[in-house]
């Protein structure tokens, strides 16, 4: 009795706590949220995109803060960790949206997780910039509504998807491709999608599109009626962790193509997970980490010297998503959610990753696509390329 | 042909890693009369132990083995006199123990993210003796991992090892007493609590090596504890309790489960490993080779 008498205590003392967090109300700040996984296959990403933003809404309130019609306003950053779930990242947007008040979101990084808190960031009129999110039905909804809310900083897939199909076809001057995806992922089974119209529209084919399960560690099955097919090369829209399995086994296999993917690729882990297995293949990415242009070196530079760790894709991802919602709160001179999405759909500005310029369905119009090649350890940047 | 004859291969060798695992989860039951759900972490502490010695402390590699598979022991038998002992002391019912396995594995595995990090890990290729580095061995028109090669062999050393002991051995011979009656065997002289320990050693150290094969097959990451349920099926497949059915079970199981993916769908694989675990529950509750008990599970 005694030990559920101090259970209990515990769990006032906790709640006090919680309400002290929720009704703490500072006037002179402005609360921006943050979602995206911090455990799971892609916590690699999460991480890189919370350390970014924090070390930037430091970095803003080092310089005194921004300016907002008049007044000015310390950035404080507050983000959870979605696991990578739609379903949990929908519990986070409430929490972000009705308990901290939050003035507008980075992330969600999945396109699962993102079409997963779109109504509630619709109903809450909430702008929500999306780190790489990149399937469409993100902005647009499945009858063809632009969602209100919801923003991205990155190009989407079937733009991307043209981009690999055209690079394949073109320049690889590869005729008969295969498909590696899971119809589980909402990225994956997008990017294949766009990838096989645009590649048959240009006169190629797929001779083989197999799917396998989510968390799947073994793809010698799929990869065996792969290899029946014949192909000339293989298209992998997945994440750099399958991507890092899949090639290791086909090269057991005797499967010895040249594999291509899109920027579910680009991580420092992958070549250190995937060993020599992707030797001379080639990526669909959102910009080159050694450009020299200097905003993208100092950026990079900076991320190093705070983290001691290279900057991921998602790193100059959020970077820009952040940019784009400081840029709008300061053009609407108003914190209230409309106005911030008002500006944000005026959004004209250069980012890190290139020139964003929001369309009419939200998304960032003619971003140039970066071709990337593996040669041993290294990622080099090929050609930029547009889709077609 | 020759696609059925790789996918019967890759079969064989997924076969042979659920057939380690599941051997642990058999022997714990046949003892206990529970599942041991945490037996998945272990198992995934296993890989990593391997993957420190080799890395950090740049052990060689059979010695890493060695050190992995008794770090899994110590650990199997320290979370069954932490967790279960007090249980059985106060004669807790079934249900109790398994919900404190579940508990304990989800905060093994939850420990390890938040300590070690999620990032998935490879074993380095450098570090690895060159019959287990990535790679395969063309033998007619099929391409088998040596990898899996090697999984195989070090799977049945384990097993034949495993088997040997249980039949030759006085401590075998006791576990056998044990399993079949806890209570006659004790008074014949047989310490149930050393039994036990006994058990939980055996099943951990088998654990680390399954880890470890596990590891260098795949990769290193803290979720590793859940494809631990495949094998539960393949033990529930061949018989909880038993360990020839164990190994019946995981092969049949790996083997379905490639044909499946191979032939149908990848998408239906699970929904048949599933659906096989269903059908046995009810038309042959004791499974393949087990012995007929009341409960299960």
């Amino acid at each position: 009795m005694r030990a559920g008498l101090g259970v209990c205590a515990v769990l006032i003392a906790m709640l006090a706590l919680v309400g002290c967090g929720g009704s703490k109300k500072n006037a002179d700040t402005i609360k921006i949220g943050w979602l995206g996984p911090k455990t799971g296959d892609t916590a690699l990403w999460g991480k890189a995109e919370y350390d970014t933003v924090s070390m930037l809404v430091d970095g803003y309130n080092a310089a005194g803060g921004i300016k907002v019609g008049g007044k000015t306003y310390k950035l404080e950053f507050i983000g959870y960790d979605d696991k990578g779930d739609p379903a949990e990242a929908a519990t986070i947007f409430k929490r972000l949206a009705s308990q901290d008040h939050v003035v507008a979101i980075v992330g969600p990084q999945g396109s699962g997780e993102a079409m997963g808190i779109a109504s509630d960031a619709n109903a809450a009129l909430v702008p929500v910039v999306a780190t790489t999110a990149t399937n469409p039905k993100v902005t647009v909804t499945e009858d063809g509504r632009v969602n209100p809310a919801m923003f991205r900083a990155c190009f989407t897939d079937p733009y991307q998807g043209s981009v690999a199909a055209t690079f394949a076809y073109e320049k690889l001057g590869k005729r008969k491709a295969a498909i590696l995806m899971t119809l589980e992922d909402a990225y994956s089974a997008g990017l294949s999608q766009y990838f096989k119209q645009s590649f048959e529209k240009q006169g190629g084919k797929v001779v083989a599109e197999v799917s396998f399960a989510a968390g799947e560690k073994d793809f010698r099955a799929p990869l065996n009626t792969i290899k029946a097919s014949k192909p000339d090369m293989i298209f992998m829209p997945n994440y750099y962790t399958d991507v890092a399995l899949s090639a290791k086994q086909a090269r057991d296999l005797g499967i010895n193509m040249v594999l291509l993917g899109g920027d579910g690729w680009p991580s420092e882990n992958l070549i250190s997970l995937a060993g020599t297995a992707l030797e001379g293949c080639y990526f669909v990415n959102h910009l080159d980490f050694n450009d020299p242009d200097p905003a993208i070196q100092d950026f990079k530079k900076a991320f190093m010297g705070k983290y001691n760790r290279n900057a991921e894709l998602n790193s100059y991802m959020a970077h820009d998503a952040l940019l784009m919602i400081v840029d709008a709160i300061m053009r609407a001179g108003s914190l209230k959610g409309v106005d911030i999405i008002k500006a944000l759909e005026a959004t004209d500005t250069i980012g890190v990753t290139g020139h964003i310029k929001i369309g009419p369905t939200h998304d960032p119009l003619g971003k140039d696509a970066a071709i990337i090649k593996i040669v041993g350890k290294d990622m080099l940047f090929q050609e930029k390329m547009r889709g077609k | 042909m020759n696609q059925f004859l790789q996918q019967l291969v890759n079969g064989l060798s997924i076969g042979s890693i659920y057939a380690l695992m599941a051997v642990g989860y058999s022997l714990v039951y046949s003892i206990m009369n529970f599942s041991n759900f945490a037996h998945g972490s272990v198992i995934m502490l296993g890989a990593y132990f391997g993957f420190f010695a080799l890395t950090l402390l740049g052990l060689p590699f059979a010695l890493a083995f060695f050190v992995a598979a008794s770090g899994t022991a110590l650990f199997a038998v320290a979370l069954e006199r932490l967790a279960y002992k007090p249980l059985r002391d106060r004669k807790a019912p079934f249900l109790y123990f398994i919900i404190t396995a579940m508990g304990a594995s989800i905060f093994i595995d939850n420990s390890v993210i938040a300590t070690i990090g999620p990032t998935p890990k490879t074993f380095p290729q450098a570090s690895l003796p060159s019959f287990l580095r990535s790679g395969s061995v063309e033998i007619g028109s099929l391409n088998v991992g040596r990898v899996d090669i090697a999984m195989f062999v070090i799977t049945a050393i384990c097993l034949a090892a495993l088997v040997l002991f249980i039949d030759k051995t006085k401590m075998g011979k006791a576990i056998q007493a044990t399993a079949y009656n806890m209570k006659a065997s004790a008074l014949m002289g047989i310490n149930p609590g050393f039994v036990i320990i006994l058990v939980f050693a055996i099943g951990g150290a088998l654990a680390g090596v399954a880890g470890v094969l596990y590891g260098m097959k795949y990769q290193v990451y803290p979720q590793m504890s859940s494809i631990t349920m495949k094998s539960f099926i393949a033990a529930v497949f061949g018989g909880l309790g038993s360990l020839p059915g164990a190994l019946l079970g995981s092969v049949l199981l790996a083997l379905i489960e490639t044909f499946v993916s191979g032939y149908v769908s990848t998408q239906l694989r699970d929904l048949f490993a599933f659906g096989i675990l269903i059908a046995m529950l009810v038309i042959r509750p004791q499974g393949i080779m087990g012995k007929s008990m009341e409960d299960k599970a």
